[in-house]
């Protein structure tokens, strides 16, 4: 008994320390609850309930209204504080839809209030797009038809009224420059007006003729965002040497790269683009169309490499417009049938080779009965007469 | 067919080598003339592991259901210098009973494999209706093709694979039988035409064809008599 009052008594008396023992907690001195006024517009004045007596005496707005710590939080109101009234008329809300809490009309440059009907349905009004509209160009007459038509042109894109960006314009230029170094055809661009038209007495053909009739070239007519009214004049004896499907299919293509676009800088470059590959591809060809050429290869004492052998693929591939089918279909395609048929027997004699490998001393099957034979002893021996087949294994004794 | 001893060739007839005179008598009276009890793998030199036994043992068990007549089995020891390998494998199936082996499964149905641990050599005796389905040649070609494993020291892969080897040509053999006539097979046996099988030759035909020739004169005055 006297054990049980011990431990008892024990046990009352250990918690004593440990409720003693208090934890030092820093305490919260008066000087760090200052609210600042922040002002200078970074926050919007319906968060400043006063603020024009913030103005004229930041320390006492924050006394009545929610200040901003120094960390940029909000810091909650004071007991007994209460925002009286409606909020400040135009005051700026971060969430919901956006506009004016009181419900007037909306400010020029904000979206338009959606309109709530009494039957519970919503009228989004119509927003007016503002088209960007041109100046209008002038017609192609006198200066500045005579700056378009009278010389021949210097750089590779013609465009006096500077109907494209000069960005644009400065990398179409380059482009076409690089393309006339490594290609045997030029490309000319001249950009006019959508609702310029060409003068009557002005002849495009008649003009590629004069100008361009030294060297292969192509002047691409072209009509601010109106590619479809695009014009791809070629040189004569070009246009001769093939079909004029061929060159149906340049324009095709060319056109069909310009109307991916809508901005007329970069239809002009995707054209321009497009043309250049189907030029270089269109050179491939002539040189195995144009019998004058082919004559004049061979009498040439250089000679040029014989394009390789995936030549027609890649054309396939690359300018499906131009490239033309022949007949060697079927054959490559009896070719391919022959080549899979025997790559599969070869496979199967593999694997027929593999597993009669395998299985060369694999026994297996019926039961094998001999017939009997009788046979006389020799030797003396009632059994075996001696039969005897042998062998070393021995390293380097090979006798038998 | 040569001599056990000499390995001079042996008429299929003789008593005796003619020259050396090594007979059945001989042997018994140099290794006994009791009957052993051998077991079908019977590995006197202890050189065959447990699954390297386990393996041979279904390799013949498989032989022993394809072939039911034939009888398969294994010796390795060390034999004696004065003892060869032939010469044992003479005498043991002769005198050697293997355990197991039923009443359709005799001696000379029998192929042993010897391996000789001291020698490190190895040989194939057959009984009289073994030899008559595998050649010398068939026999040395499984022994070769075994040779890269006893180099090794992997008897039991090897001893396998001479058995299936063996097999292989048995099969083979039982297949070319199996399309003969009963008038074939006859005359093959006897050796009068085109042998089917390889029975050992005469050595001295011509002294066969003298005695019978020898024979008949004698035998006609005594019908005209």
């Amino acid at each position: 008994m006297r054990r049980f009052s011990a431990i008892l008594v024990l046990l009352t008396m250990l918690p004593l320390p440990v409720r003693a023992a208090k934890v030092e907690l820093p305490t919260w001195e008066a000087s760090e609850s200052e609210t600042y006024y922040l002002g200078g517009g970074l926050w919007p004045k319906s968060l400043i309930p006063d603020a024009a007596a913030a103005a004229q005496d930041p320390g006492a707005a924050s006394g009545l209204a929610p200040g901003v710590a120094p960390d940029g939080t909000i810091l909650p109101a004071a007991p007994g504080f209460e925002i009286v009234g409606p909020p400040a008329p135009g005051a700026q809300q971060f969430y919901g839809p956006q506009g004016p809490v009181d419900g007037s009309e909306a400010t020029p440059g904000n979206r338009p209030a959606v309109i709530e009907n009494p039957d519970g349905t919503f009228v989004i009004p119509e927003e007016i797009v503002e088209e960007e509209a041109y100046e209008p160009l002038p017609p192609l007459e006198g200066e500045l038809s005579d700056l378009y038509f009278t010389h021949a042109p210097v750089d590779f894109l013609i465009d006096p009224q500077r109907l494209l960006t000069e960005q644009k314009s400065n990398d179409i230029k380059r482009f076409l420059e690089f393309h006339s170094d490594e290609s045997s055809f030029r490309i000319f661009v001249m950009a006019i007006g959508e609702t310029q038209k060409i003068p009557d007495h002005i002849d495009i053909e008649a003009l590629h003729k004069k100008w361009f009739s030294d060297e292969p070239t192509v002047l691409m007519l072209y009509y601010r965002e109106q590619p479809q009214l695009t014009r791809l004049v070629f040189n004569e004896s070009v246009r001769n040497s093939l079909p004029d499907s061929v060159f149906d299919r340049i324009l095709q293509n060319t056109l069909r790269e310009g109307g991916v676009t809508e901005l007329a800088p970069d239809q002009v470059e995707k054209m321009a683009i497009e043309l250049s590959i189907q030029l270089y591809w269109l050179s491939k060809l002539m040189e195995h169309e144009n019998k004058d050429d082919q004559a004049r290869a061979a009498n040439s004492t250089i000679h040029e490499l014989v394009a390789s052998s995936d030549a027609p693929e890649l054309l396939r591939e690359y300018a499906p417009g131009i490239f033309i089918e022949d007949t060697s279909k079927v054959i490559s395609l009896v070719f391919t049938l022959i080549v899979v048929i025997g790559g599969l027997a070869l496979i199967g004699l593999i694997g027929w080779g593999i597993l009669a490998w395998k299985g060369r001393e694999n026994i297996s099957g019926q039961p094998l009965l001999f017939p009997d034979f009788k046979i006389s002893p020799r030797l003396g021996g009632e059994f075996s007469g001696g039969g005897f087949v042998g062998m070393s294994f021995e390293l380097g004794d090979s006798s038998a | 067919m040569k001599c056990p001893k000499c390995q001079r060739p042996v008429d299929h007839e003789a008593e005796s080598c003619y020259s050396c005179g090594y007979s059945e008598v001989v042997a018994a009276s140099t290794c006994g003339s009791n009957v052993v009890l051998l077991n079908r793998i019977h590995d006197a030199a202890h050189c065959l592991r447990k699954h390297e036994r386990d393996d041979l043992a279904l390799t013949l068990d498989q032989l022993e259901l394809k072939f039911p007549q034939m009888l398969f089995c294994v010796y390795l020891g060390t034999l004696p210098s004065h003892l060869s390998l032939s010469e044992l494998g003479f005498w043991l199936l002769n005198h050697g009973q293997v355990k197991g082996a039923e009443y359709a499964r005799p001696n000379e149905n029998a192929v042993l494999i010897l391996v000789d641990m001291n020698t490190k050599q190895i040989g194939v005796s057959m009984g009289y209706f073994a030899e008559t389905l595998i050649t010398e040649e068939d026999a040395y070609r499984a022994l070769m093709a075994a040779r890269p494993n006893l180099v090794n020291s992997e008897y039991g892969e090897a001893l396998e694979r001479i058995f299936l080897r063996l097999g292989k040509t048995l099969d083979r053999k039982g297949r070319q039988l199996r399309k003969l006539t009963r008038e074939q097979l006859h005359a093959g046996v006897a050796g009068t035409k085109n042998p089917v099988l390889d029975l050992p030759n005469h050595i001295a035909p011509h002294l066969v064809a003298r005695v019978v020739a020898r024979a008949e004169p004698i035998e006609k005055p005594l019908k005209s008599a």
